[in-house]
């Protein structure tokens, strides 16, 4: 499974919605994307890369989107690579 | 033969090396749990006690060792415990530190080692562990916290003002983790036969003797007991809520101990 399938997939478990819909998905845009899910959203993509997110990070995933850039940034794990 | 109320769980105990949490270790497992032991450092007395209570009711005592007070020593520690790829359905914010002085006697430096220790730790720590819990949709916190928290005594401004801190992070996170399945309960402890008694001055111990319904201390395995039941299924409807495991303390000791 690619970095990309891994991280559609964490999506796709946390809130149940088509693929096509995860580029423009943005926090609480749908309304299993609200602070429970998120947390649910979170621990999904710390087991498929296992990684550690600070409390700062997971605070600013505010998108399908910006999550890739704050995956790259902070924890080596690149999405589209 | 204690009833096995905990099978089939594992639970991290933080400060266990000594006390209540060494006690928690010994009847968590005799209730068929499994138990991470975490203490500050490695010593062969802790490895060896993990041993032999893992032998003696044929659980997994898994000890687990980093600084509390170091936000970089929790990491690789949940990182460890991460690792052995067990899930954690329940947490025991045990570690703590006390301090008796008067308000007026208390230093700055006094009141941040006691929120470092008895508040600061266990939050981050939860933080951590609660991701981890998530992913099961359940699990039971367990903080420990004192009857001091409660009562305000004389000699207790900064110790009990660092546990109610902990009452009130235990009430926000019952409400806040339900949606998971995750509950959150504190146990407010009296006067508990551990080193930390050993603290106290001898007119607080008398005092505290006297003012108590059943005219003694608690046993470190009143704490656990009680502990066990808020892990277990058979506490699965409380939540938020915070027990006092005193011995029926009267309101003239609440007032002087």
């Amino acid at each position: 499974m690619t970095n990309l399938e891994k991280y559609d997939k964490a999506f796709i478990d946390a809130f149940n919605v088509a693929a096509e819909d995860l580029p423009n998905l943005k926090y609480q845009d749908i309304a299993a994307w609200d602070s429970v899910g998120h947390m649910s959203l979170m621990a999904n993509i710390e087991d498929s890369f296992d990684i550690m997110m600070e409390v700062e990070d997971i605070m600013d995933f505010s998108s399908y989107a910006h999550g890739k850039e704050i995956l790259k940034a902070n924890y080596e794990v690149d999405i589209e690579g | 033969m204690k009833n096995k109320i905990l099978s089939g769980k594992n639970i991290l105990v933080t400060g266990t090396a000594r006390g209540m949490g060494r006690q928690m270790v010994e009847t968590f497992a005799e209730m068929s749990a499994n138990v991470f032991a975490h203490a500050r450092k490695f010593t062969e007395q802790h490895a060896d006690y993990c041993k032999e209570i893992a032998d003696k009711f044929d659980t997994k005592i898994i000890p687990v060792y980093f600084e509390l007070t170091n936000a970089d020593e929790i990491k690789r520690g949940i990182s460890e415990i991460r690792a052995t790829k067990i899930p954690v359905n329940g947490l025991v914010n045990n570690a703590g530190i006390t301090f008796n002085a008067l308000f007026q006697m208390t230093t700055m430096e006094d009141v941040r080692n006691q929120f470092e220790v008895n508040f600061f730790a266990p939050f981050l720590l939860t933080q951590y562990i609660v991701k981890l819990m998530i992913r099961n949709k359940s699990g039971s916190i367990v903080n420990i916290s004192s009857s001091a928290a409660l009562d305000g005594n004389s000699g207790k401004s900064a110790y009990g003002s660092s546990k109610a801190a902990l009452l009130c992070m235990t009430r926000c996170l019952s409400e806040e983790l339900a949606a998971n399945g995750i509950r959150a309960n504190a146990i407010c402890p009296g006067v508990t036969e551990t080193d930390m008694v050993a603290t106290m001055p001898d007119y607080a111990v008398n005092l505290q003797l006297e003012s108590t319904f059943l005219g003694k201390f608690g046993k470190v395995s009143d704490i656990a007991n009680v502990a066990a039941f808020l892990l277990s299924d058979y506490s699965s409807y409380i939540t938020g809520q915070f027990i006092r495991v005193d011995g029926g303390v009267t309101e003239y000791g609440k007032r002087q101990s």
